[in-house]
C-alpha cells in the first residue's frame, strides 16, 4: 500500500450497494465463453475439455439461446423464458421489500441496466447496448403481492418487449425463502437468447444467475464479491 | 508493489502489480509477513488446473499485519497480526452457518464459471485461478482480505509467525482430514502422502488419539519428518506393495480410517501409475488416482476414507470397491474458519507445533527459485515460505 492507494480511495467503489464498477465488464460474461472454448481447445487438456465445455455452454447460450439450454436452466420447455432460483437466508417479506425498490433493483441489476423509480408502479429502464447505443424503455409493476410475487412488464414500444417476475416461497425446515426469478422476453422473430444478449449483452443464464447471486450476497452478507482493484500483472481490477 | 506472478505453465515471475486496496466496507489490506507455497500450487505451475490468466498473483497460505481497514470493520484493527484461512468465507450464508466455510455461497465474483462444471459455485479462494474467485494471492507485499471479520483470526503474542503461518491452509487441511475419521481409542489411521498437508494430517489425527498412525511415500527425508514429528511408522511405497503391507501390518483387517492427502499429481508405481500418468501426459484427464485406488482396497470394511487431495474431474473412480466394502467417503476443500482457533490453541498449549514445514525460508524475490525446490523436492524442501 502506498498513500495514493489511501483512504481516499475506499470506498469508491464499493459493492455494499451491489454496484459493481463493470465499466468495459458488460460484455465480459460472454466474452467469456468464447474465450474459455479458444483457451480450452488450445490447451488440449482434460481441464481444458471441461473448460470448453463450460465456455461452449455459455457461447453457444450467447450465439442460439433456444431450446436446449432454457430446458438446462430448469425453466419450462418455453423458448422465451429463463428461470433461476436460489434460497436465501432472509423472510420473504424482507427480499419482497428489495426487489419492490427500484434502487434495489438497480443495485442487483448493475452492470446490465440502470433502473428508476418512474412514478408508483413504473420504472426506467436503460442498458447501454452491447455495441455503445443506449437504449430505454418504461416498464410497470402488473402484479404485486407482497411478500409473494412480483411481475414487471415493459410499456407497448420497447425494444424488446420483456417481462419478468419474481416469486418468493419459504423454503422446508428453517431455511429462508426460494427466491424464483424468470425473464420473458418476445423478441419479434428471435430468440430469448439472442434478444438478451442484443439487449443486456449477457446471456439470459448469467444475468437472471447474477441477480440472484447478488440478491443473496446483499441480503446475507451486505455486499456482493468483486474483483474491483483485483491487483495483477495486467493491472487494477479484474473480471476474468 | 511486488508480487509472485503466474505468467505461463513453469514460469513464475516476481513482477510490479497495482497495490491492493480496500473496496468493499467489511475488507482489510494485510502487509504479508509469511506465505507459503502449498502443493495444490504445483497443479497451477503444472498446467492442469485452467482459469488462469498471464499475470495473476499466486499464494494462498499467508499471515500478517493488518494496514488498512474498511469502515465496517468492528472486531481487527490496523497493526494486529492476523492469520487467515485460504478460503473466503461471509460468515452469514447457509454455508459459513453449518461451519462448512470453503463451500461459501457468498465469496465467489466468477460463480457463474464454476457452475456449469460443478453445479454449484465454491467459496472463492486468493490466488487460485478465476473460476475460484480470481482474488489476487497472497505473495505479494499486500493482500486484500474480505470479509475481515470473519476471515482474520489474531494470533497470540507468544507464537512466532511460522507458528502461525500454516494454521492457515496445510493444518486445517489436514486436521479436518483426521476429524472425518471420527478417530477412536484403537484405530490406525493411514495418510497417504507426507507433505505439509499429509504431516499435519499425521500429527492431528495422532492428537485426536489414534492408536497408530501409518505414513506413506517415498521421500526418506519426509518419512522421517513423519516418524519424528507425528510418532508414525512409515511406509516407502517404492519398496513394497503398499495394500498388502497395510493389511499385513494390521491383523489383515487394513486402517480404519484412510486420508489421502496426495491427491491428483500422486506418483506410484507399476502398472496403474503408467496408465494414469500416460494419460496425464496426453492431457486425457488432469489426475491420477494411484493413491486413492490404494487407499480403497486397504481400507478396512466399514472403514472411513478421507479424500484432501485437490482433483480435477478424474475420470475413473472404482466406486463400486467403495460401495462393496461400505466404505464412508468424506470430502471437501479446508474449512479453515472452523478449526483455526483450536488450531492456535494446541500451539500455545505445546500440543503440536507446525513450524517445521517451513524447511526454507526465502524473500518474495527468491520465490521463484523456492517453487523450483518445492517441485522437484530439492534440498529436503517441504515448504518454502517467503517473506516479502
Ligand atoms: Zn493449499
Ligand atoms: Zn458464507
Amino acid at each position: 500500500m502506498t498513500a495514493e492507494h489511501g483512504a481516499e480511495s475506499v470506498g469508491t467503489g464499493s459493492n455494499e450497494t451491489g454496484k459493481q464498477g463493470l465499466s468495459g465488464a458488460r460484455l465480459a460474461v460472454a466474452v467469456v465463453g468464447g474465450a474459455l472454448v479458444a483457451a480450452g481447445v488450445r490447451r488440449r487438456s482434460a481441464g481444458g475439455a471441461a473448460l470448453a465445455a463450460a465456455g461452449g455452454w455459455l457461447l453457444y447460450r450467447s450465439v442460439r439461446g433456444r431450446g436446449s439450454a432454457t430446458e438446462r436452466a430448469g425453466a419450462p420447455p418455453d423458448a422465451q423464458t429463463v428461470e433461476r432460483a436460489v434460497t436465501v437466508r432472509a423472510s420473504a417479506d424482507d427480499l419482497y421489500e428489495r426487489w419492490r425498490d427500484p434502487d434495489e433493483l438497480d443495485r442487483l441489476l448493475a452492470g446490465f441496466a440502470d433502473v428508476r423509480a418512474a412514478g408508483e408502479d413504473r420504472q426506467r429502464w436503460t442498458v447501454a447496448e452491447p455495441l455503445g447505443r443506449p437504449v430505454a424503455w418504461n416498464a410497470r409493476i402488473t402484479e404485486d403481492s407482497p411478500g409473494e410475487a412480483l411481475r414487471w412488464e415493459s410499456e407497448p414500444g420497447a425494444t424488446v418487449p420483456n417481462e419478468w417476475s419474481v416469486r418468493f416461497a419459504d423454503a422446508p425446515g428453517d431455511q429462508g425463502t426460494e427466491v424464483t426469478l424468470r425473464i420473458r422476453f418476445d423478441p419479434p422473430g428471435g430468440s430469448v437468447g439472442d434478444a438478451a444478449m442484443s439487449v443486456f449483452g449477457v446471456v439470459p443464464e448469467v444475468l437472471v444467475g447474477e441477480a440472484l447471486r447478488r440478491c443473496r450476497s446483499l441480503a446475507e452478507a451486505g455486499e456482493t464479491p468483486t474483483l474491483d482493484g483485483n491487483p495483477s500483472g495486467r493491472g487494477r481490477g479484474d473480471r476474468l | 508493489m511486488r508480487a509472485l506472478c503466474w505468467e505461463g505453465v513453469d514460469d513464475l515471475r516476481v513482477t510490479e502489480v497495482p497495490d491492493p486496496e480496500v473496496v468493499n466496507p467489511r475488507d482489510v489490506v494485510l502487509r504479508v509477513s509469511l506465505s507459503s507455497a502449498c502443493g495444490s500450487d504445483l497443479h497451477i505451475l503444472n498446467g492442469y488446473l485452467p482459469t488462469m490468466r498471464e499475470g495473476d498473483v499466486i499464494g494462498h497460505e499467508f499471515m500478517g499485519e493488518v494496514a488498512e481497514v474498511g469502515r465496517k470493520v468492528e472486531d481487527v484493527s490496523v497493526g494486529d497480526r492476523v492469520v487467515v484461512p485460504s478460503f473466503v468465507g461471509c460468515g452469514n450464508c447457509a454455508y459459513c452457518a453449518d461451519d462448512l466455510w470453503s463451500l461459501c455461497d457468498n465469496t465467489n465474483p466468477n460463480a457463474s464459471l464454476q457452475e456449469p462444471v460443478l453445479g454449484d459455485a465454491t467459496a472463492g479462494i486468493y490466488g487460485y485461478t478465476h473460476a475460484f474467485g480470481g482474488y489476487a494471492g497472497s505473495h505479494a507485499e499486500y493482500v486484500r482480505v474480505p470479509h475481515a471479520d470473519t476471515n482474520c483470526f489474531h494470533v497470540p503474542d507468544e507464537l512466532d509467525d511460522q507458528q502461525a503461518l500454516f494454521a492457515s491452509d496445510a493444518w486445517p487441511t489436514g486436521y479436518m482430514g483426521a476429524d472425518f475419521c471420527d478417530i477412536e481409542d484403537g484405530d490406525v489411521v493411514a495418510v497417504w502422502g507426507c507433505g505439509g498437508v499429509g504431516l499435519m494430517a499425521q500429527e492431528s489425527a495422532a492428537l485426536m488419539g489414534a492408536e497408530r498412525v501409518i505414513a506413506i511415500d517415498r521421500l526418506p527425508e519426509r518419512l522421517a519428518m513423519a516418524e519424528e514429528h507425528a510418532g508414525a511408522e512409515t511406509i516407502d511405497y517404492t519398496e513394497v506393495d503398499v495394500v498388502d503391507e497395510l493389511k499385513r501390518r494390521t491383523g489383515g483387517r487394513g486402517p480404519d480410517a484412510c486420508i489421502d492427502a496426495v491427491g491428483m499429481e500422486a506418483h506410484g508405481t507399476g502398472v496403474a501409475h503408467a496408465y494414469d500418468r500416460a494419460k496425464q501426459r496426453l492431457r486425457l484427464h488432469t489426475d491420477r488416482g494411484e493413491a486413492l485406488r490404494q487407499a480403497m482396497r486397504a481400507c478396512r470394511k466399514g472403514g472411513t476414507l478421507s479424500v484432501l487431495g485437490v482433483y480435477g474431474v478424474m475420470d475413473k473412480f472404482p466406486l463400486g470397491v467403495a460401495v462393496n466394502k461400505g466404505l464412508t467417503v468424506r470430502t471437501a476443500q479446508q474449512h479453515g474458519q472452523r478449526y483455526v482457533p483450536q488450531l492456535l490453541d494446541h500451539v500455545a498449549e505445546g500440543e503440536m507445533d507446525p513450524s517445521y514445514l517451513a524447511t526454507h525460508e526465502l524473500p518474495l524475490a527468491e520465490s521463484p527459485e523456492g517453487y523450483d525446490l518445492f517441485k522437484h523436492k530439492e534440498d529436503g524442501c517441504v515448504r518454502p515460505v517467503f517473506r516479502p
